[in-house]
């Protein structure tokens, strides 16, 4: 059984503390072993990865011998926005994912990012689960910058995800935690999967089995590495995005993760007002959707979908 | 003037959103121009207020042929947050300013900010009125990130008595103001006031700081009289007072209200109980730039921010 710790609380206003707890499973000697922390709910809204937290400490509880490594699992960074449905720092509404390294001379969300850096500095790997946001549905995937391409990517490919996204970094990611804790040399992968506000139990599965990989990989544990799959590269082909060309009520035509082919309907952007159809949505390649829009409501310019296919324009 | 849209987005169910742009002087003059954007974010009451005053305004003084330059203004980006007591964009809850330059092919703010990012380029000047993006009030101060492209000597025409000159955020890099200084706008921030409210002494104090800039720099052919010699801040002459416990907060200070050393700034009580659990005091003699807001306070919460007196002359005198 793990031990439940408190690792950061602050005094709230009314007769309450906010706090972020954290479960550590170790061996009985933890000197010169690996450390791992696995982290969910940075964003309030996002709640696969509390169940991927859920699935890897019943894992550990039934297997304490295996444990070769620390292994810290933090299911619930933004606590109170996960209780309420809030996906930023209530009472503050700022985007914890955009303040990292935080500061202990800045406001709330600030400290509190700085709270998340030091507990977790010293950690030879960390994995920040989210599961996109309400309006988009994703397929397990690893999103790395393209700076940390050659330290990441080998590590990403044993998580058992079906896609590597390595895309050019954009200065506002200097802001995320992931950005911090690699800065600071642990090597942290970014995980998206599923859909905000739901959980998907398949895609916890699939997680668990690449956690237990990779761990199994570093000799954090002391199993068999897992038969997992090689997710598909980017750099092998494009992505191209689907916008909204208008407003409206946006009706999918096909299934998350459809190869499709170039030229197929995707959707329909519909007025429920007028009965019209109002734009027909094409795919412009052939390839995996790989996202696709779960919030039907849309604006111009709206997220509709994703598809990643090979340069060529074949189908994966 | 010329009243205008400068975008104007469908919307699946409400009425369109529009933003709207209020042109003054010649479109062809050889004068300076100048573009002043207003509340980008649904509780920027002050600076909506700030904005609509000076449409007001510049409007009797066009008529009286006074303009000498061209001026925009636009007081209100995000009229759909404000209409809905949101902060954000209501839909996805994206911060408008944080998507500049913007992406014309895009998501939704993206589209939105490169449409108003495409009217903005160009102006010899940009000056946009922005609220705390944290819970609390400050004076009114001018705030100049540092792009390599920025002007601090013209910021001084405003005669505001303070500039926070500082390095840029990652983050900031999606923000209007360094998107405009890269484009070659001499652009800064006049942050002021608490969120969601109107403080009248404030905006009275940026209304005419505006004026004076716009006079000093023959935007506008008007006399004013002379603002302070602004004092130049930076994080390291700033010292912060913080709340070691959490509970009822109560200010004993204004910002602007010059302090000693040892003064006390402020109370907390205990929010069930009443007791009292802290006795704020300062730990410098200094100016109160920026307090928390808010009645109920988080431990650790910033709750003053004071321009120190003894880390200035600590700061000049190693400079000399």
């Amino acid at each position: 059984m793990g031990l439940i710790e408190e690792v950061i609380t602050i005094e709230l206003p009314v007769g309450e503390s906010f706090r972020i707890q954290r479960c550590r499973y170790a061996p009985k000697k933890e000197e010169g072993i690996k450390r791992i922390s696995i982290v969910s709910g940075i964003h309030g809204d996002e709640l696969e990865g509390q169940y991927v937290c859920f699935l890897l400490g019943q894992w550990l509880r039934n297997n304490p011998d295996k444990i070769r490594g620390i292994i810290d699992i933090y299911p619930a960074i933004n606590s109170l926005g996960i209780d309420s449905i809030t996906r930023s720092i209530p009472f503050y509404d700022v985007d914890l994912n955009r303040i990292f390294p935080g500061s202990k001379n800045d406001f709330l969300p600030a400290q509190i990012a700085d709270g998340v850096v030091n507990i977790m500095k010293g950690s030879d790997f960390a994995i920040d689960i989210h599961s996109s946001n309400v309006f988009l549905r994703e397929i397990p995937q690893v999103r790395i910058a393209k700076s940390q391409e050659e330290i990441l990517v080998p590590l990403a490919n044993l998580l058992n995800i079906d896609f590597v996204w390595v895309h050019d970094a954009v200065t506002v990611l200097e802001s995320t935690f992931a950005h911090a804790m690699n800065t600071i040399g642990t090597k942290t992968l970014v995980v998206e999967m599923g859909v905000g506000m739901r959980l998907g139990k398949a895609y916890g599965h699939q997680l668990l089995d690449g956690l237990l990989n990779l761990m199994a990989h570093e000799g954090i544990l002391d199993i068999e590495p897992l038969a997992v799959r090689m997710p598909i590269q980017s750099h092998v082909g494009e992505v191209a995005y689907l916008n909204a060309a208008c407003p409206g009520l946006f009706v999918p035509a096909i299934e998350h993760c459809q190869v499709i082919e170039k030229g197929s309907v995707v959707g329909h952007i519909v007025s429920a007002l007028s009965g019209e159809v109002m734009d027909e949505v094409i795919a412009p390649i052939s390839g995996m959707l790989f996202t696709i829009r779960a919030y039907p409501i849309v604006y111009e310019g709206s997220l509709l979908g994703r598809i990643f296919g090979k340069t060529n324009g074949d189908s994966q | 003037m010329k009243r205008f849209d400068i975008v104007s987005l469908e919307s699946p169910n409400r009425a369109p959103l529009r933003i709207e742009g209020f042109l003054f002087g010649e479109e062809n003059t050889e004068g300076p121009s100048i573009a002043i954007v207003g509340a980008m974010s649904g509780d920027h009451i002050n600076q909506l207020y700030v904005a609509s005053g000076l449409v007001e305004y510049l409007r009797i003084k066009e008529e009286e042929g006074k303009i000498s330059g061209r001026i925009l203004v636009i007081p209100a980006v995000n009229a759909y947050a404000l209409n809905m007591g949101e902060k954000n964009w209501p839909l996805d809850k994206t911060d408008l300013n944080m998507m500049f330059p913007g992406y014309a092919q895009g998501e939704t703010t993206q589209r939105i900010a490169s449409r108003l990012f495409e009217t903005l380029k160009g102006y010899d000047y940009g000056i946009i009125l922005e609220g705390r993006r944290d819970q609390g009030m400050c004076l009114p101060y001018v705030k100049l990130i540092q792009s390599g492209y920025e002007d601090l000597e013209c910021v001084k025409d405003l005669g505001m008595g303070f500039i926070h000159y500082r390095p840029h955020e990652p983050v900031e890099t999606a923000m209007l103001q360094y998107n405009w200084q890269l484009w070659e706008t001499k652009a800064f921030s006049i942050v002021f006031g608490k969120n969601g409210s109107i403080d009248q002494n404030d905006t009275d104090q940026v209304h005419t700081a505006i004026v004076r800039f716009l006079s000093k720099r023959d935007i506008l052919d008007f006399h004013v009289f002379e603002g302070h010699k602004s004092n130049i801040l930076d994080p390291n002459r700033i010292t912060i007072v913080k709340a070691s416990r959490a509970g009822i907060f109560i200010s004993k200070v204004r910002c602007g209200t010059a302090i000693k050393k040892g003064e006390v700034v402020g109370v907390i009580m205990d929010a069930l109980s009443g007791k009292k659990l802290e006795k704020m005091l300062s730990p410098c003699e200094g100016i109160v730039t920026c307090q928390y807001a808010h009645p109920l306070i988080f431990q650790n919460s910033i709750a003053f921010r004071i321009a120190s007196v003894e880390l200035c002359c600590q700061i000049d005198a190693k400079r000399e």
